[in-house]
């Protein structure tokens, strides 16, 4: 898509409200984009897939993992090669009802560096640049697809949480949703306040999404902090997806595990067993029909360090799940972790491009066609042959 | 000394504070680098214990937990006895909680309702119960940290030399550390205090050294483990490196670019076995990985002298200037701040030895500084603070009608407006551009900051004075118009603090 498109798109719609504004174009009311529903959860601090999901069957992998590994025999088995960390056995069930893959040894374009931020921007912003270089649009791929997506309307794509998150950002209006307390301003204050906002660039749009959600969340319970539970987080997402919703996302952070990594890495596979379980829960029947993608920003050494934990590396995992998955397996193409496999001697090496995941689903899920997908929504991206992650 | 203008409160500082006088006219620049040197008034009230005291709280609570485990034979439970439960510990990693330095996002729920304990002013005024024997040493601790988040909020409010916050919380976030993993609590204000505070106004290089050294800056970026592999210990046990400090420390408080993984691993060995703790700063032989470390093109061998050589270096280096100046200029002036500024202030950084009053003054000097056009959005610290000083509060006030128990609870304000105080969710600080602060769940945060400050306050004022005062010739005439025709006077007020222009600096 041309950036002078988005620019003048934005540029028209700075000042509507977010959800039903008349001065949309018809297009975007032209049609329901369907029962489909889609999750990207962005991982933040680089997970250590080789943890969550072992491979126990290669050979090498224990001498890498001497300490992080010991616990292998007890281990919650996939399958013959492949056990899962003991804090996800909640998700077992999952698995076995075919709900629940991962696609492992997987890695953003981004390969010169590994610094947390140039590589979450990547996965966000979804480049090909191996320097990590943002599209010039600097906007997030998920937005760029509601362009390309039949039917996507303003509240079609939903992200929750407190913060802005890159993935969604940019000229496609989309929702923003986290509790927040009700006004008390008398109307005319409102309008004054509004007024004011209105007239300055930079605030007038979003001082428009903040009374947005002022009025759309009378009662919900109003979180203490900037976060919400991980249970909590889950119902909300499914709660908006039963909604208008059918695209949601939202940031999942605390991956960054340098030391003791096993008191962090059971933490966090708790809350992510809670949350997948929570939107499981909250969709119902809805969850058939339902893709939930985690990604990474990359993934950390082969080798656990001098402190019990991993350091910033290449191949990365990200996790699948929901009852649209063929599920039950774990996806790619296995490098192998012995002699001459790892990448410079450390990483796991990575066999394919991690925005494939996201390509395929948006091209069966929501009907964006290829050549977009492969030039506007993940630039330079080869989707190869369709991964078969879908029913 | 003489009082400062609008422009130089506004934008070098946290707006005007009620019930003191400005200078008339724009902006000096060095009547702005004087309050670098003046006596300042609000150190007596404000100032927190230093780093040695937070050493021995800590260690007698160590010693007393032990010696009451040794007793109940119970590892653990006796600490739960003594309310708190987690007090959070420093330089004893086994105990550390959570690992990462790098927790943006969903997750931090759990450490940011510390920040926010709704009760936490009870018992306040100021400075409370860190030396009240009465309680136990967890308390006292607790109580602590409480207390470096009141001066935190309390000092910039009723300071009179404002730019001197200004740049202690610029620089505490350039170089960042965070209770956000909650394991430095205790040393987090000893950072700001003893790292930061010092160096504002002295070398860059100086400043980057007392924050590697600092111990809180150490376990934050989960140094204090590494080992030399070839080292004594590294090879007895087995042990080995962890790249997170070096590799920050290049990434985030130095150069930023221009270096490579080799760079950061043989630095990570430079570092290993380098220890700040009770008995001072030092690097323990047996823990460092001996011999030659080639990094950047410098050779270096073993120790303190020559990890200090490479920060040396490193300050000295263009990228580590390019970096410096940027995050200045982007700091005071513009998101996209003017590239013949940033070139300037990199400049004059390198031509002075990394001396940061030179820098400041080339900054004060350029156009942008006095430009009464306010490009930057203030963080949700500086809001809060620019609201306190407007009402002449310091945020520990009791009879604020209206909010919980009378209370104001900046933290949980700050925190609903993303920035729960002294936990920046990544080890790259809190965003320095606007579009960290406006998400529509922290834009609604900031509206209702101002109408419960605006109720709790507004029917002793005149709003359109308060414009005025607030904002001078800034004040545009549709806000001038929008305050004065409110209905009540707190709703005047509460347009004026949450107005953009109130929002901006």
């Amino acid at each position: 898509m041309p950036n002078d498109l988005i620019l003048s798109r934005r540029a028209f719609l700075i000042g509507c409200s977010i959800a039903a504004s008349p001065l949309l174009t018809p297009v975007t009311f032209a049609a329901a984009p369907g029962e489909n529903r889609l999750v990207v959860i962005i991982l933040r601090g680089a997970m250590d897939g080789l943890d969550v999901v072992r491979p126990l069957g290669d050979p090498a992998y224990a001498a890498l993992r001497p300490t992080l590994a010991a616990d292998a025999a007890t281990n919650p088995r996939l399958n013959d090669f492949w056990a899962l960390h003991p804090a996800a056995a909640g998700l077992m069930p999952m698995w076995q009802a075919g709900h629940l893959g991962f696609a492992h040894a997987v890695a953003t374009p981004y390969r010169q560096g590994r610094s947390h931020f140039v590589g979450q921007d990547a996965l966000e912003n979804g480049t090909g640049g191996a320097d990590g270089t943002q599209t010039p649009s600097h906007d997030g791929w998920l937005n760029r697809a509601l362009f390309l997506m039949p039917g996507a309307r303003a509240d079609t794509a939903v992200s929750v949480g407190q913060q802005r998150l890159l993935v969604l950002d940019g000229a496609h209006e989309t929702d923003h949703w986290f509790p927040v307390s009700e006004s008390p301003l008398s109307d005319q204050g409102q309008n004054l306040l509004a007024a004011v906002n209105a007239a300055d660039p930079l605030f007038a749009q979003p001082f428009a999404e903040a009374q947005h959600l002022v009025r759309n969340l009378k009662g919900t319970q109003i979180p203490n902090g900037p976060n919400l539970p991980y249970r909590q987080l889950g119902s909300y997402v499914a709660e908006r997806l039963m909604g208008p919703s059918r695209i949601a996302s939202f940031s999942f952070g605390g991956w960054d595990t340098h030391r003791q990594q096993d008191r962090t890495m059971t933490e966090q596979l708790t809350n992510l067993t809670d949350v997948l379980l929570a939107m499981q829960e909250g969709l119902g029947r809805a969850w058939n029909s339902t893709l939930v993608l985690a990604m990474t920003e990359f993934g950390r050494t082969a080798r656990e360090n001098g402190t019990v934990g991993t350091d910033h590396g290449t191949g990365g995992m990200a996790v699948l799940a929901g009852g649209a998955l063929k599920g039950g397996q774990v996806f790619g193409k296995w490098p192998g972790l012995g002699d001459g496999n790892l990448l410079q001697d450390r990483d796991l090496m990575p066999t394919a491009d991690v925005r494939s995941y996201p390509a395929w689903a948006l091209r069966a899920m929501f009907g964006v066609d290829a050549g977009g997908l492969q030039s506007t929504v993940f630039p330079g991206l080869d989707m190869g042959s369709d991964p078969g992650i879908l029913l | 000394m003489e009082a400062p203008s609008l422009i130089e409160e506004i934008r070098f500082g946290y707006g005007p504070r009620a019930g003191t006088s400005l200078s008339p006219g724009g902006l000096e620049p060095e009547r702005l680098l004087a309050q670098l040197t003046a006596p300042d008034d609000s150190a007596a009230v404000w100032s927190r214990p230093p780093l040695a005291v937070r050493f021995a709280l800590q260690e007698q609570y160590k010693a007393e937990k032990m010696a009451a485990d040794l007793l109940t034979g119970k590892q653990g439970k006796t600490a739960k006895a003594v309310k708190p439960p987690k007090v959070p510990e420093i330089a004893t990693s086994a105990e550390m909680t959570k690992t990462p330095q790098m927790n943006a996002g969903a997750d931090m729920a759990k450490t940011a309702e510390m920040a926010m304990t709704p009760d936490m002013h009870k018992g306040s005024p100021l400075m409370p119960r860190a030396d009240d024997p009465s309680l136990t040493l967890g308390q006292r601790l607790k109580q602590m940290q409480f207390g470096d988040v009141e001066s935190y909020i309390g000092r910039p409010a009723v300071t009179a030399v404002a730019f001197v916050e200004r740049l202690v919380n610029m620089w505490s976030n350039r170089i960042s550390i965070s209770n956000a993993s909650n394991n430095v609590g205790n040393f987090l204000q000893s950072f700001r205090d003893d790292a930061i505070r010092p160096n504002i106004a002295g070398r860059y290089a100086d400043m980057l050294k007392a924050a590697l050294w600092h111990p809180a800056m150490q376990v934050y970026l989960t140094q204090t483990d590494s080992i030399g592999p070839d080292s004594v210990v590294g090879k007895a046990k087995g042990k080995g490196l962890n790249e997170n400090l070096a590799r920050e420390f290049l990434e985030l408080h130095s150069m930023g670019h221009g270096y490579t993984q080799t760079d950061v691993t043989e630095f990570a060995k430079l570092l290993s076995g380098m220890i700040n703790d009770t008995n001072g700063a030092r690097v323990v032989p047996r823990r460092a990985e001996p011999g030659k470390k080639k990094i950047l093109g410098v050779t270096y061998g073993e120790g303190m002298n020559e990890i200090n050589r490479l920060v040396e270096n490193v300050a000295h280096r263009q990228e580590t200037a390019d970096a410096v100046a940027f995050f200045m200029a982007r700091h005071f002036i513009a998101d996209v701040p003017p590239p013949d500024l940033v070139q300037a202030l990199s400049a004059t950084y390198l031509k002075n030895d990394t001396e940061l009053v030179p820098v400041y003054r080339t900054l004060l000097q350029h156009p942008s500084a006095s430009d009464t056009n306010l490009q930057k959005v203030r963080a949700p610290h500086e809001y809060a603070v620019a609201t306190l000083r407007l009402m002449g509060l310091n945020g520990l006030e009791q009879n604020m009608t209206g909010f919980p128990k009378d209370s104001l609870h900046v933290p949980a304000a700050m925190a609903r407006m993303g920035q729960p105080p002294y936990r920046a969710l990544r080890p790259d600080g809190w965003p320095e551009v606007a579009d960290g602060w406006m998400t529509p769940p922290m834009m609604a945060a900031r509206v209702d900051w101002a109408i419960d400050i605006a109720r709790a306050t507004g029917d002793r004022v005149e709003p359109a004075a308060m414009v005025d005062f607030a904002l001078g010739d800034m004040a545009t005439p549709l806000l001038q118009h929008a305050v004065a025709g409110a209905e009540q006077r707190w709703e005047g007020l509460a347009v004026l603090i949450a107005s953009p222009e109130f929002s901006r600096r």
